[in-house]
């Protein structure tokens, strides 16, 4: 390992310069993904859901839910809750509720 | 970063299948190798599909094992996240210079805990999974990758410092810069693999327009325990496909595209892909719409007729079109070449186009070899001499050199490595007796 300690926050601060700073079309993408994230997790506390229920009940395209939904699984932060017909139900897990 | 010399004998650009065995086959003959991959991972394609044809062996089980000796041999020096920049003859050898991209990450400090992928904010599509899945900022190549570093996205990095407050080993360094690094080989092996035809290529199939008309690459993904949705979905709305189409020759022997050659592995991906499906979803049918089928390798006719014999509907057609009804089922119109050319619109849950193989480097500009029309390595001595390029000392394997599948890329690997070694022996002995 590296001998001395990193001093990267004075780093982080030229990078950020060097990479052109937080962009407002960062902010936008940030923004709008947490707004998403925050609206399934609501939909969710209700009980396990399918993708068209959620994409119904946040007003979202249902592929922009099932995509944010299986980073959410990815993550850690839902698993699956049996099937309701040709769906998959999924539901927070118990540390996210 | 693994310390580089000034020579090596031999350089491999490209760690796929075919570049791992041509780097292993020459580093075996006690030749010091130097492997370069532009990615921050190796194992190319391979490591990320499901099975390979036509044993149904897990992929990725068989590729790994083959990632890790690369990555352990000790006469095999691996860059990852490196570009080959130019290779110019000198004297019996070349002059090369890569460019070692930045990951952000001190490579031998990281020890892929993953801590600054769970800390970091922004969520983003995650190319392995051609964008069905999700990564962070930064993150782990994959669950297989090799090495297990971290690589940073600048481009979704929104300088929170996460990733620095959370890394064990002070491993994440925002002063790194793209690094030029020239270096000796006395023998080159090009194994730069492929793409597939672009999903757009056919408008008429509505490749980028509709979610549920998919690449084959994502299907295998799709197919893996460890792939975006650990089962076979529908990217539109996550539905259990009950009918799954497979469009052939989507991206192959197509002059309008420009890919008027044959692929020669769509026939059997598709077979396989669709088995596996099957071997999932006992109720779900699946139809594979083709011109021919092309089951030439060894046990591929043998597949061809279990793929049948396990319900697959092979039905020969032209696919015309492509169209998307309200609920995101697709409506294929096709010719049915067996019912008299009768034209019948038929619904989908899913589809997967067939796309073919095109070359995934130009040499142009870089490497001083010549290609041929359709993109590939030309090789001047193609019946004799398989491997070798327009340019004494370079030799070409895998898809670099034409569509093929991984028994036959492994093959001319082999046969590449061989050649690169007598080349070197060659060379050896003519500056022996020169001396």
């Amino acid at each position: 390992m590296s001998e001395a300690k990193r001093n990267w926050r004075e780093d982080l601060k030229v990078f950020r310069e060097r990479m052109g700073g937080l962009t407002e079309e960062k902010k936008a993408y940030g923004k709008a993904q947490r707004e998403i994230r925050k609206a399934l997790q609501d939909a969710l506390k209700a009980g396990p859901r399918t993708v068209p229920e959620l994409a119904r009940e946040t007003n979202q395209p249902s592929h922009k839910v099932m995509w944010h939904l299986m980073a959410m699984k990815r993550y850690g932060e839902l698993v699956e809750a049996g099937e309701a017909g040709d769906y998959v139900k999924y539901a927070l897990k118990e540390s996210e509720r | 970063m693994a310390k580089i010399k000034e020579r090596y004998d031999g350089l491999v650009i490209g760690a796929g299948i075919a570049g791992m065995q041509a780097a292993l086959d020459l580093a075996g003959q006690g030749y010091e190798v130097l492997l370069v991959e532009r990615e921050p991972s190796i194992g190319g394609i391979m490591v990320g599909l499901n099975k390979v044809f036509p044993t149904l062996d897990c992929s990725s089980c068989i590729c790994t094992p083959r990632m890790a000796e690369t990555a352990h041999h000790e006469r095999i020096t691996l860059l990852t996240y490196t570009e080959v920049q130019k290779v110019e003859p000198n004297g019996a050898g070349f002059k090369v210079t890569l460019l070692k991209k930045p990951r952000y990450v001190v490579e031998e400090d990281c020890i892929g805990c993953s801590k600054c992928e769970l800390a970091c904010a922004p969520i983003v599509p995650h190319e392995y999974d051609y964008g069905l899945g999700a990564r962070r900022a930064i993150y782990i190549p994959h669950g297989n990758a090799i090495p297990q570093v971290a690589v940073l996205d600048p481009n979704y990095c929104v300088f929170d410092g996460n990733c620095a407050k959370v890394c064990p080993t002070d491993c994440i360094d925002f002063t790194q810069r793209p690094e030029e690094l020239p270096v000796e080989v006395g023998a080159v092996i090009v194994t730069t693999g492929l793409r597939i035809t672009p999903m757009d290529a056919k408008k008429e199939y509505g490749g980028t327009k509709y979610v549920n008309v998919m690449n084959p690459l994502a299907m295998e993904r799709v197919q893996s325990s460890n792939g975006p949705y650990g089962r076979v979905l529908r990217p539109s709305d996550g539905k259990i496909p009950r009918s799954i189409a497979y469009v052939q020759c989507a991206g192959s022997r197509d002059k309008s595209i420009g890919v008027p050659y044959c692929s020669r592995v769509c026939c059997m991906y598709a077979l396989k892909q669709a088995v596996m499906i099957k071997h999932g979803l006992h109720d779900t049918e699946i139809t594979l719409y083709y011109m021919d089928i092309r089951a030439f390798g060894k046990g591929f006719e043998q597949f061809y007729r279990r793929a049948k014999a396990e319900g697959i509907r092979v039905v020969k057609a032209k696919v015309a079109k492509i169209t998307e009804d309200a609920n995101q089922d697709l409506i294929l119109r096709v010719e049915l070449i067996d019912e008299g050319g009768r034209v019948a619109e038929i619904r989908h849950d899913l589809v997967v186009l067939s796309q073919g193989l095109i070359p995934g480097w130009h040499a142009q500009g870089v490497i001083p070899v010549e290609e041929d029309e359709d993109g590939f390595f030309k090789i001047p001595q193609l019946a004799i001499r398989p491997v070798k390029t327009t340019q004494d000392g370079i030799f070409v394997a895998g898809v670099a050199a034409g569509p093929k599948d991984i028994p036959d890329a492994i093959v001319e690997a082999g046969a590449a490595a061989m050649e690169a070694a007598m080349y070197l022996e060659r060379t050896r002995v003519k500056q022996a007796v020169a001396a």
